[in-house]
């Protein structure tokens, strides 16, 4: 795709998303949910990084996502952190989470990853959960939305501005997330999904470059995280629990695996679709499973891939890596299955 | 101190003991086709609400524990040979997603049938007593939850070592490919050996019911420790996963003693040490999965 088309495009959305505030009063749609658009994009990019483009089950995300919410929660309640402080605590303490799991996880392929992600990614369930004088336990806990900025000049924040601190958050992070998978790094990550075997003939580490990417998954994940906490005003320990991971996955396959824009198409239908259907039906988890079905069973290529792959046959992809079908490798040796 | 620590330790082979079956239930179908069960919880609940309904219609509690788990088998052979059998041949994490739906949807649905809270499920009335032991006194129940589930294990045991087809799914273990060229109907391999996952889930269902209780997320929460004690385990290894049972459910139990906030947390700390020391887990083979 041209670059041209691609910043086209690009500003466009940006522009539509400008004008959400507007917009979405037409449609009955409260403003906070496209906050939460686009928050949750920015740890469906963080699952994409390394389930998209690496090729690893990334199951534990959830475990970072909460870091980061509970960080940026327990510094404006203990420590009365401004709003970028928080977020920066929230950050920080997902980055050490995965400093922390990335040892375990890094020599681990397929499945294996997978399981050991789940399994990892819970322990921090079970701290939050169960250490209820500090996190309130399975209660969660609360919060009063913190000021921006520097003391003498508070400013606070309401629903309207934080969509466009959550609009901004998410332009910088999808930039740092496309020239993170556009460089000669983010080639080798897909190159290692393709055939790790070929990746480490050529004398690459490919467990380094995996780890890095798990730093910035975790990273990502993390500021998502802390910027969900402020945006519901809320920290709970279901933000770390093995089902939120897995709703970052399923956003990530409804989007497309391994496209820039896909993490954010993918978000859009998990949380608005979400939203409209709990309104109408308590029995929304039915549903939810359901879409999870019939997503892996009808369009394992999620929506913009299956898009993609309709107009690759006609002419050439729209806002889709071209190298992003995720079935479509030669299977290397590190993965198993009949 | 004795009077303390002896239950306890008791209760931690109790623990041990489902984590285990539930485990062995994990890796069966791992191990064979790749897939990591999330719907291996919804299965146990499945066959102990079953049993529930039966035995508050009248039926024996025998007849339940064996019925439901085969009811529970039924259902998730026609699962799996409707919704898990397409996606073998696609990368492992799309199965994983689409039960991980399946266990969503069972819950709700759980709860549509049988409400949000917890149903009462009581053991036999021939089983609700305390046996002394001398040093300590111990609810007869759970000495027979060790017993059935100790049976379950020698029973599969045997299964897979003495019997043609037990050889065959192991043979198909190592080389699924090969084992088909030799004239094996692989798929029914694979639909008996997820049935055969299911039935060990719904046995440990059943009896978790009457022993930790029943609610539409309670075989969820048997889940993590499963696949906690799959890794310690070892994947690939039947055996590892009842050494890897019986030791965290021993952690639990006794972190439960001293320290009551940590009981969960003490697992994840003995998979990181196992992992430290050994990578693959205690018995895990070198050269599966990756």
């Amino acid at each position: 795709m041209k670059a041209r088309t691609e910043l086209l495009a690009a500003s466009a959305v940006v522009a539509l998303f400008a004008a959400a505030p507007y917009l979405a009063p037409l449609v009955h749609l409260d403003i906070s949910i496209v906050s939460e658009v686009l928050v949750t994009a920015i740890a469906v990019m963080s699952v994409n990084l390394l389930l998209g483009y690496t090729g690893l089950p990334a199951f534990g995300n959830a475990a970072y996502f909460g870091l980061g919410a509970y960080g940026a929660a327990l510094s404006v309640q203990y420590l009365g952190f401004h709003f970028i402080e928080a977020i920066l605590v929230g950050t920080a303490l997902a980055f050490v989470g995965g400093l922390i799991l990335a040892p375990f996880l890094l020599r681990r392929r397929g499945i294996y990853f997978g399981l050991l992600s789940i399994a990892f990614g819970q322990v921090f369930y079970f701290i939050a959960y169960r250490d209820t004088d500090l996190t309130g336990g399975e209660d969660g806990m609360t919060i009063t939305r913190p000021y921006f900025g520097i003391p003498p000049a508070h400013v606070a924040i309401h629903e309207l501005s934080f969509y466009y601190i959550a609009l901004v958050a998410f332009v910088l992070a999808l930039i740092a997330f496309r020239s993170v998978v556009r460089s000669p790094f983010g080639r080798t990550l897909v190159a290692i999904r393709q055939n790790e075997a070929r990746v480490r003939f050529l004398g690459l580490n490919s467990d380094r470059f995996i780890f890095v990417a798990l730093l910035i998954s975790a990273t990502m994940a993390g500021v998502s995280g802390a910027l969900f906490a402020l945006l519901i005003n809320f920290a709970y320990p279901l933000e770390l629990d093995w089902h939120q991971s897995g709703y970052f996955v399923l956003s990530m396959i409804l989007g497309g695996a391994g496209t820039v824009w896909g993490s954010l198409a993918g978000a859009f239908i998990y949380v608005i679709g979400k939203d409209i259907i709990s309104t109408i039906t308590p029995l929304w988890q039915i549903f939810l499973g359901a879409l999870f079905v019939a997503c892996v069973l009808g369009f394992p290529r999620g929506i913009l891939g299956s898009l993609a792959a309709l107009l690759a046959r006609s002419s050439a992809p729209a806002g889709v890596d071209p190298n992003a079908t995720f079935d479509a490798h030669t299977p290397s040796e590190v993965n198993v299955g009949p | 101190m004795i009077h303390d620590l002896a239950p306890q330790i008791f209760n931690g082979l109790v623990l041990g003991a489902f984590y285990a079956i539930v485990g062995i239930g994990l890796s069966l179908i791992m191990n064979l086709t790749g897939t990591i069960n999330m719907a291996h919880g919804s299965f146990m609940t499945l066959a102990g609400y079953l049993a529930f309904t039966m035995v508050s219609r009248g039926t024996s509690f025998w007849f339940a524990l064996i019925a439901a788990p085969l009811i529970a088998v039924v259902v998730g052979i026609v699962v799996e040979r409707t919704l898990v059998r397409p996606l073998y041949k696609r990368e492992p994490f799309y199965s994983l997603l689409m039960t991980f739906g399946l266990s969503l949807m069972a819950e709700e649905i759980y709860r549509l049938i049988w409400g949000a809270n917890a149903v009462p499920f009581s053991p036999p009335p021939g089983l609700a007593s305390a046996v002394s032991l001398g040093f300590m006194s111990f609810p007869k129940f759970r000495i027979f939850i060790v017993i059935v589930l100790v049976i379950a294990m020698i029973g599969l045991a045997l299964f897979l070592t003495r019997t043609r087809f037990g050889l065959r799914l192991r043979a198909a273990v190592q080389d699924t490919e090969m084992i088909a060229a030799l004239g094996t109907n692989t798929q029914l391999l694979y639909a008996v050996n997820f049935g055969l996952g299911i039935f060990l889930a719904g046995i440990a269902g059943v009896l978790a019911a009457g022993m930790l209780g029943l609610s539409p997320t309670s075989g969820n929460a048997l889940l993590m420790p499963a696949f906690v004690t799959v890794i310690i385990g070892g994947m690939g290894s039947l055996f590892g996963s009842i050494v890897g049972g019986l030791l965290i459910g021993m952690a639990i139990s006794l972190t439960t003693l001293w320290i009551p906030a940590a009981s969960e947390v003490s697992m994840y700390v003995l998979m990181a040490l196992v992992l430290m020391v050994r990578p693959r887990g205690l018995f895990g083979e070198e050269g599966i999965f990756g």
